[in-house]
């Protein structure tokens, strides 16, 4: 565990921090391959364009974006803990969304499965034309120490 | 499915294909990422849904690592109808169960009936 909290003004002051609004566009080839990974089957038909498109295309869309906001790397391994998809209507085939991440929350545990932990919660959120909200997508990710985690663990198991 | 999502992402963590450094990095094994595992239970709730209704929302706590190649099992219970916005909606309870019987993902999802 860190003599002090890593939780520094410089650290804290990235929450809010939003990365500029870019756009993304579902493409047929995206929602594709969304669906080649999610389901294992290669689709025989594509929607048409504004024909609603199942949620797998925000994964797509992510990728598009560039990723999730950019977070410091504070402890030595990091790991995926939470994650969640959000949408107010179906993603329609062959729109073009603006999307923007950022930094939601950054919080700090002592104990715990990871021993002292650094959980990042990150958005990104995809507006339509309007800018009226079509979709969020959300992450949290924890930076640990994989050797103060196994420390964790024995303690856990000696406890019984 | 795993090479698959990690070229759909273009990302591609060590501990998703080298055994070696996922268990140097306290890992059983090579594991699931994630944000698959938030897109089988979509795609879990989207098969039960049938065309009925549309996926809202879904959310996914990672508990557990689940090892690349073990089979898993998805679980889901609807916990409450209800009608919002002039809509039907449902909660379900979701889960991903590992070899053990344990579940590695806790989930939760809303959808909207037609």
């Amino acid at each position: 565990m860190p003599e002090q909290s890593l939780l520094t003004d410089d650290v804290r002051a990235l929450i809010g921090s939003e990365t500029p609004a870019g756009a993304v566009q579902v493409t047929p080839r995206a929602w594709r391959h969304a669906v080649e990974v999610y389901t294992g089957r290669v689709p025989t038909e594509t929607p048409a364009n504004g024909e609603p498109v199942s949620g797998y295309a925000i994964a797509a869309l992510e990728t598009e974006n560039g990723g999730t906001s950019r977070i410091p790397d504070l402890m030595p391994n990091s790991l995926l803990i939470a994650n969640q998809w959000e949408f107010e209507r179906p993603l329609r085939m062959g729109e073009t969304l603006t999307a923007s991440s950022r930094i939601v929350d950054i919080t700090e545990r002592f104990g715990g499965r990871f021993g002292y932990s650094i959980d990042f919660r990150t958005e990104s959120v995809y507006r339509d034309a309007t800018g009226a909200v079509v979709a969020r997508s959300g992450i949290t990710m924890t930076q640990y120490d994989v050797r103060e985690a196994e420390r964790a663990a024995r303690r856990a198991e000696d406890a019984g | 499915m795993v090479i698959r999502y990690c070229a759909l992402q273009w990302t591609f963590p060590v501990f998703f294909y080298d055994p070696e450094a996922a268990r140097a990095m306290g890992m059983p094994g090579t594991i699931i990422p994630g944000p698959l595992k938030v897109g089988l239970l979509y795609r879990a709730v989207d098969e039960w849904l049938g065309g009925a209704g549309w996926v809202r929302q879904v959310r996914a706590a990672h508990r557990r690592p689940d090892p690349t190649n073990d089979p898993i099992d998805i679980a889901g219970r609807v916990a409450r109808v209800y009608e919002e916005d002039g809509k039907r909606r449902a909660d379900l309870e979701l889960a991903i169960i590992n070899q053990e019987g344990q579940p590695s993902v806790r989930g939760f999802a809303v959808v909207e009936f037609h």
